[in-house]
């Protein structure tokens, strides 16, 4: 803006009538919202009310007034009495630019040079929601058409900039930006204030060590799990509680599924291309939850894995789809750390070892447990590591009858289950029943899958 | 609340924007041919020496299907039914 | 066109044979469903007064260009 004072007004506001006739005498250039070009001054000067008056100095602003005063509009201009036949002040009415009626529109057409991504137009007789599955853009579910009003606002939900680079995404390793993953956010249905988890999903997933082009590319059932740790979760309300794992929560669905979206279709990764999973499973239709921390006996995940404590943070695991634990009857720790690790036994296969991280989900009455016992993580894991410690001779290729195992030569070993660190445990779930879940791992290490951990940014 | 007309695109837009074509056959010998007739009066005769000069020029074979009529699409048994049975199709005699 | 754009849906390479008079018409429904570049061949209008003879030789003049809307 040059320099100068301005009055923005429209003709529908009567406190701007009112001033109208002074405007003539003073000063001062009119923004009249009513004409295109005094729309979109009034837009970019985030006017919310009318009559605003603005003066710029030095190509900046410096000072600006609401409604009608007559004390402050006089000493605006440097002038004694202004509208001597008006009354002392009055109040504004609201902007055309706030309007509920035109705002989209408006951000489209004045805030719509940010958005770099190609417009896709849909023909006349093609149904919206159609159009998406014929494009080849769902997960087979429906998704929400992103238009441009969409993922303006979806965008509006992080301070980062649309143009910023978020990962380099696998398989097609294709450069994915902010506006990219609001994009389908916009698709999976998130609300603008879930896009600051989804992106930090993004970063992580496409890191090495998480490996998500391996993770693709698997035959193996994994896809990725996120689990979201920090005041994040409560603010966009989140489920850790009742039903964790399962459906009907906007925040856990959407999220996971923003995740595979982007995956799909700016990754190019996809089913019957390089995505072969011989079964897959559920979960990569979307499998985010939040950690119960509140409830939890331990410290968060995500501080465990490193991240500070009060910090949001998602944790990435490549795992398969849950298997249930019960356990009804233990009242000791020794017990239910026995009745775990019965289960845990099996990951993978009951004679392979190792190579195979894996999440336990335990519940809030099971934790009662270790909590009552006053039993750490910790505590927990090292008494986990102790009952997994596997004899090789019964893992051993062609033992028990079963082809499958460890190589002979491991057979005199004594051999762990997990690899340090290869065993992660979360708490969630509803406050009734004893039951806890494993959400088993794809292969760790440098061929497969690191769990990876990142913080929540804005 | 306006039908959508312009949507964001969520791909890494390697692939152009418009629809393709579905691929074609290197060649069609051997290949079950599907003419699909809409129904209008003539277009039979049109189609009939369709399916002479295809099977002179060496397909599979011809297999004939009409519509019940040509104001609407055609029923989606049938659409299926020549999804399943040919290779390619052509439809015939708009006028 | 309905039918060939359905059937091009699934999987099955196809081509629409219309008359002259059609032109303008399929481009605006190709459009309106989506698919301009959808497989189109004409014949000279008109057709509901032809003889048979007739029919036959806009077939014979139509072949080549309905092959080479179904190879590549």
């Amino acid at each position: 803006m040059n320099d100068g004072a301005y009055a923005v007004v429209n003709g529908e506001c009567p406190t701007c009538a009112l001033v109208r006739p002074l405007l003539g005498s003073l000063p001062v250039a009119v923004v009249d919202e009513d004409t295109p070009a005094g729309l979109e001054t009034s837009y970019s000067l985030g006017v919310d009310t009318v009559p605003t008056l603005v003066r710029f100095a030095d190509g900046a602003e410096v000072e600006r007034l609401v409604g009608w005063d007559r004390a402050a509009w006089s000493a605006f201009f440097g002038v004694s009495g202004l509208g001597p036949d008006l009354p002392e002040w009055r109040p504004g009415c609201g902007s055309r630019v706030v309007d509920p009626a035109v705002a989209d529109e408006l951000a489209v057409r004045f805030g719509g040079g940010v958005l770099r991504s190609r417009r896709v137009e849909l023909a006349s007789l093609e149904d919206e929601a159609e159009a998406m599955f014929s494009r080849g853009w769902t997960d087979g579910l429906p998704v929400v058409p992103p238009t441009e009003a969409r993922v303006l606002r979806m965008l509006a939900g992080t301070r980062r900039a649309p143009g910023e680079v978020v990962a380099v995404v696998p398989p097609d390793l294709a450069e994915c930006t902010v506006e990219k993953v609001a994009v389908n956010a916009v698709l999976a249905g998130c609300k603008p204030e879930y896009l600051p988890v989804v992106l930090a999903c993004v970063e992580a997933a496409c890191t090495s060590e998480f490996n998500a082009h391996g993770l693709l590319a698997t035959t193996y059932f994994s896809g990725p799990v996120v689990v979201v740790n920090g005041p994040v979760a409560a603010r966009i309300g989140m489920n850790s509680g009742v039903n964790a794992l399962g459906q009907g929560n906007r925040a856990n669905a959407t999220i996971g599924r923003a995740l595979q979206l982007v995956i799909r279709n700016v990754g190019g990764g996809r089913p019957g291309g390089v995505d072969r999973a011989t079964l897959g499973n559920p979960g990569k239709y979307t499998f985010c939850f939040a950690e119960d921390e509140a409830g939890s006996p331990w410290e968060p995940l995500s501080v465990w894995r490193g991240a500070a404590d009060g910090v949001s943070a998602v944790t990435l695991f490549a795992g398969e789809g849950p298997r249930g634990i019960v356990d009804q009857l233990s009242r000791t720790p020794e017990s239910l750390a026995r009745s775990f690790a019965g289960a845990l036994r099996s990951v993978a296969h009951p004679k392979l070892v190792f190579a195979f991280d894996a999440m336990l989900v335990v519940s809030p009455e099971h934790a009662r447990v270790f909590r009552d016992a006053g039993w750490s993580r910790e505590r927990l894991l090292e008494e986990l590591r102790t009952l997994l410690l596997l004899d090789g001779a019964e893992l051993v290729r062609g033992a028990g009858g079963v082809a499958e195992g460890v190589p002979e030569a491991f057979g005199g070993a004594q051999l762990p289950k997990f690899r340090d660190d290869g065993l992660l445990l979360v708490h969630a779930g509803g406050g009734a029943g004893m039951f806890s879940a494993i959400i088993g791992g794809w292969v760790n290490g440098e061929a497969g899958s690191q769990p990876v951990t990142r913080e929540v940014g804005e | 609340m306006s039908p959508v007309a312009v949507v964001l695109d969520p791909t890494s837009e390697r692939s152009p924007a418009a629809r393709e074509r579905v691929a074609r056959p290197s060649s069609l010998a051997g290949l079950t041919v599907g003419l699909l007739d809409i129904s209008k009066p003539r277009g039979d005769v049109f189609l009939d020496r369709l399916s002479v000069l295809l099977t002179a020029r060496g397909v599979g074979s011809v297999v004939r299907y009409a519509k019940p009529t040509f104001t609407k699409p055609a029923p989606v048994d049938l659409r299926h039914e020549i999804a399943v049975k040919c290779d390619v199709v052509i439809e015939a005699l708009a006028d | 066109m309905h039918d060939i754009v359905d059937l091009e849906g699934r999987g099955v390479p196809g081509v629409f044979v219309a008359s002259t008079e059609f032109v303008d018409a399929a481009d605006a429904q190709a459009r309106a469903l989506g698919f301009p570049e959808v497989a189109a061949v004409f014949v000279p209008h008109p057709i509901q007064d032809r003889t048979d003879d007739e029919l036959a030789a806009l077939a014979d003049n139509a072949v080549e260009a309905i092959l080479a809307a179904l190879l590549p």
